[in-house]
């Protein structure tokens, strides 16, 4: 019995390819453990940054336009996007680095699943995850009073701006990864370009403290896209005259990122090609 | 037991001073080991200053808007975070391979440093040089020149005296823990969890005034995971900060004596463990 | 894409070449900054125009030695590389043009590479694929279940793949590769590291995927016994070209050079010689005799001289009264093929 179907263009589940989101928290999820010790670490903390900045405000009113309950709030949202969006790919050996290190690189051609769809739908999987964490961690820390309501008039700008700092980040990411086809990249230089993400997107410490020139630095690159501008309309920092040029500059910085990929992945597959896995 | 090459009839001091000059040699060759792939060293160093990012932000951005943490002025939560850099820093450079403990039973090492004559404790110690304590030291010495530099009190050789009393401290405490923690990583190859556990938390509190947490988490970092030695009453030793501590004033006051038991005990600890040594299932 | 008839080829290279270029650095003190602005280009011609077809349903070995352009040629067949001239078919299609298309088509397992998911338990892994290629769930169901039953999974796929044997895991990637229900397989040193008892439940696999379910399989190894026991075809390939593509026996034909003969000798006098032959070894009567070694790159077949031959020509040196052959080592013959530097043909 020799059977070989010949390719018919009728596809049986054309969706289920979107189910590939899971791959990411799949494997989290999978291992009880992992959750919990998430869950305690991002708890602890939570817990620091409250008292840290409740201390810091002991004596003063405002700061640098923030008031006490702001700050502490920027802080909490910083902390759990910081710590939740840490890409969790190296645990699966799926970064384009690994994957160039072992040759694993070659089977991406042997699917019927572009590489890029791939990328794009396991990252949608892994931001869409860290979103369930941010929306724990607020239905725990708004109704204790650990952190402030939003204003539910900003609530639509910060969910538009929510999900286009997920994509700069996503697109971010997508740059390192794909660099490694033409420069040796390695473990240091990863955590390098993530401090330097985490920095200037106000991770560490809100944007809004920095002297004048930092923060004119911060305007010019994509980073604070990621994290300050929606904390910040949350938080109600930004003056609702401004939101609406923020979130133009986001959606720029996503199409201007999101070409250069393309162009990246286009040049990396033809590298591929000629020169082998 | 420390035996050397050396004939039987040398004395104590020699064959305690021929183990340190022993020691030093290994480091020296381990450290040019290290340095023959430059850019790795390089770029390890300053991997190494990044991690100190979020505390080099807070003492750089924060502390200078601010007056002060939890009754601490600016200045002085500087020292707390230069003086907790500078003992990690030292803790790395002289006890840091203890936290490679899991990665050395799985090689085999320790199976290979029990038929050697020299202390197993000692030989995982100088097993590698950890490049990273480069980068720490290099931060940890710039942050505590500014730290020294806007002290708003003043130097007296007896504050001198106290800072040195409370980096020594704060070093011994540090070891004794991970080494505590060390000794069962001997057995269980999950310890490198806990060792990892207790590292970020000592790196997230390790830096700032405790008294500005709820008694209860105070009380839990200073009695059941003891951060506040490492660095906050160190620091509140030197600053004559009294206020909000829970700790009494004699047991602050003898800081390094109270480390140096920790220590011992902590050593002693991990020979009984040592001796129960198992091994690696093929 | 062509229609396929029932008897025709199902995979078809034809004059396949691949030439690398990569650039050196020039030589000497500068040569680190002229390389900056004038690089030397150097081309590797690792594929020199290799033609062969496969069959429906045919187990075919891709042999040689490393460095010979296997791997290159597996490239080329799967789509991943683009071949610098010469064209490849598979199942009708153009595999690096139409490469979805022709990733429904055909399973690759390749040596020390997996496909799956190292932090996943290993059926977490085959679930994911069975969505990247949109898998009917029920024949999802009964195709892991027969594979179940043959490559025993269901003892460690809840496992996570990081945590499984070598041989665990190579399991997992073939069941991986047939989830789709592939008619071609190509698999590129499958067994390599494993140890015996896997070896043989992976070449039983192997062999029950083609006979039972007359799927075509192209595999490449060094390991002579897989290829003694699983392929009825050899395809050679050294220095990038064609060598043999035939049986086995045809390579043993060709390369089989190298014998021995130990006899037994009536009168054991001092000197033993023979035209052409070596002694290999001597005790007292017992000699062992193999061909002297004459030149293999002589083009005349007849170069180095044959078993038969040389026992002709010991039996009328001298008496005697027994005779053991010692067959030709497989290895041996492929020694000999693999450094056989003659740009030969297709016998």
């Amino acid at each position: 019995m020799s059977h070989v179907r010949q390719v018919s263009d009728r596809r049986t589940r054309p969706w289920a390819p979107l189910l590939v989101a899971r791959v990411t928290p799949l494997g989290e999820v999978l291992a009880g453990g992992r959750v919990a010790t998430k869950a305690a670490r991002l708890a602890v903390g939570i817990f620091l940054s409250v008292a840290l900045w409740r201390a810091l405000y002991a004596t003063t009113t405002t700061e640098a336009g923030l008031d006490r309950e702001q700050a502490v709030t920027y802080a909490v949202l910083a902390t759990v996007l910081v710590a939740t969006r840490v890409s969790a790919t190296w645990i699966n050996g799926d970064t384009v680095l690994q994957r160039m290190q072992q040759g694993t690189i070659i089977f991406w051609f042997l699917r019927p699943m572009s590489a890029r769809r791939y990328y794009f739908v396991r990252g949608v999987g892994e931001l869409g995850y860290a979103q369930v964490w941010l929306l724990v961690a607020l239905l725990v820390c708004v109704p204790s009073g650990v952190v402030l309501a939003p204003d539910p008039g900003s609530v639509p700008a910060f969910v538009v701006s929510l999900v286009l700092g997920h994509a700069i980040f996503y697109e971010l990411g997508l740059v390192l990864d794909l660099l490694c086809f033409w420069t040796v990249v390695n473990m240091s230089a990863v955590q390098i370009v993530f401090f330097v993400q985490t920095l200037l997107s106000g991770g560490f410490a809100p944007l809004w403290f920095f002297p004048g020139w930092f923060r004119t630095l911060s305007l010019l690159l994509p980073f604070q896209g990621t994290l300050n501008v929606p904390v910040s309309i949350y938080v109600g920092r930004l003056p609702t005259s401004q939101i609406a040029g923020s979130l133009l500059v986001q959606l720029g910085w996503v199409v201007a990122l999101c070409l250069f990929n393309r162009w990246l992945w286009e040049r990396a597959s033809r590298r591929v090609t000629v020169q082998g896995g | 037991m420390t035996t050397t090459e050396l004939a039987p009839d040398t004395g104590r001091l020699q064959r305690f001073v021929a183990a340190w000059w022993l020691a030093l040699r290994i480091t020296r060759l381990n450290l040019r080991a290290r340095l023959e792939y430059r850019t790795e060293f390089i770029l390890t160093v300053v991997t190494g200053l990044v991690w100190q990012a979020s505390i080099l932000v807070f003492a750089s951005v924060l502390l200078v808007r601010f007056p002060g943490l939890g009754g601490w002025t600016s200045p002085q939560v500087l020292l707390i975070a230069s003086m907790r850099m500078t003992s990690h820093a030292l803790f790395i450079l002289i006890f840091g391979r203890v936290l490679w403990i899991t990665g050395l039973v799985q090689l085999g090492s320790i199976e290979a440093f029990l038929l050697r004559p020299l202390p197993v404790y000692r030989q995982v110690q100088l097993s590698m040089f950890s490049v990273n304590a480069i980068g720490d030291l290099l931060v940890a010495g710039t942050l505590t020149v500014m730290a020294v530099a806007r002290f708003d009190l003043p130097w007296t050789p007896a504050r001198v005296a106290l800072l040195l009393a409370g980096l020594t401290g704060g070093v011994l405490v540090e070891a004794a823990v991970h080494t505590a923690i060390s000794a069962f990583g001997l057995h269980f190859g999950g310890t490198v969890y806990w060792s990892t556990w207790t590292e970020e938390l000592m790196a997230t509190f390790g830096n700032y005034p405790l008294n500005i947490l709820p008694k209860v988490a105070q009380a839990a970092l200073t009695y059941l995971l003891p951060i506040a030695f490492l660095a906050y009453l160190p620091a509140s030793l030197v600053t004559g900060q009294t206020h909000g501590r829970a700790v009494p004033a004699l047991v602050v006051a003898l800081i390094p004596v109270v480390g140096l038991v920790a220590f011992v005990a902590s050593r002693l600890f991990w020979n009984v463990s040592l001796r129960r040594f198992q091994g690696v299932s093929g | 894409m062509t229609r396929l008839g029932p008897g025709d080829p199902i995979v078809t290279a034809s004059h396949l070449t691949k030439v690398f270029h990569t650039t050196t650095r020039r030589p000497g003190r500068w040569g680190a900054l002229t390389s900056l602005v004038a690089p030397r280009r150097v081309s590797k011609t690792a594929v020199n125009d290799v033609s062969f077809s496969v069959g429906r349903g045919e187990l075919v070995a891709l042999l040689g030695p490393n460095g010979a352009g296997k791997s290159t040629t597996i490239k080329m067949l799967t789509g991943i590389l683009q071949p610098t001239s010469g064209s490849v078919t598979v199942a009708g299609i153009d595999p690096h043009r139409n490469r979805e298309r022709n990733a429904r088509n055909i399973g690759a397992i390749f040596g020390q590479r997996t496909q799956l998911w190292w932090d996943l338990p290993a059926r977490e892994s085959l679930a994911i694929l069975r969505d990247i290629f949109e898998i009917d769930p029920s024949d999802y169901r009964r195709r892991l279940g027969e594979l179940d039953e043959l490559l025993d999974l269901s003892a460690f796929w809840d496992s996570r793949v990081r945590h499984l044997s070598l041989g665990q895991r190579v399991r997992c990637d073939l069941a991986a590769s047939l989830l789709h229900d592939p008619g071609i397989v190509f698999l590129d040193e499958p067994t390599i590291g494993m140890d015996v008892v896997v070896k043989e439940q992976v070449r039983e696999f192997l062999r029950h995927q083609v006979q039972e379910r007359g799927r075509t399989v192209l595999l490449t190894t060094h390991d002579m016994t897989e290829v003694a026991r699983l392929a009825e075809r050899v395809v050679l390939v050294n220095h990038g070209q064609l060598v043999v593509d035939g049986t086995l026996d045809d390579i043993k034909r060709r390369f089989g050079g190298s014998w021995q003969v130990r006899v037994t000798l009536a009168e054991p006098g001092p000197e033993v010689e023979v035209e052409g032959l070596r002694v290999v070894r001597r005790d007292g009567p017992v000699v062992t005799f193999g061909p002297d070694g004459t030149d293999p790159d002589r083009p005349d077949p007849n170069g180095t001289v044959r078993l038969e031959e040389g026992l002709r020509r010991i039996v009328e040196r001298h008496r005697i009264t027994g005779v053991a052959i010692e067959e030709d080592d497989l290895e041996d013959v492929m020694r000999q093929a693999y450094l056989h530097r003659d740009a030969g043909t297709v016998p």
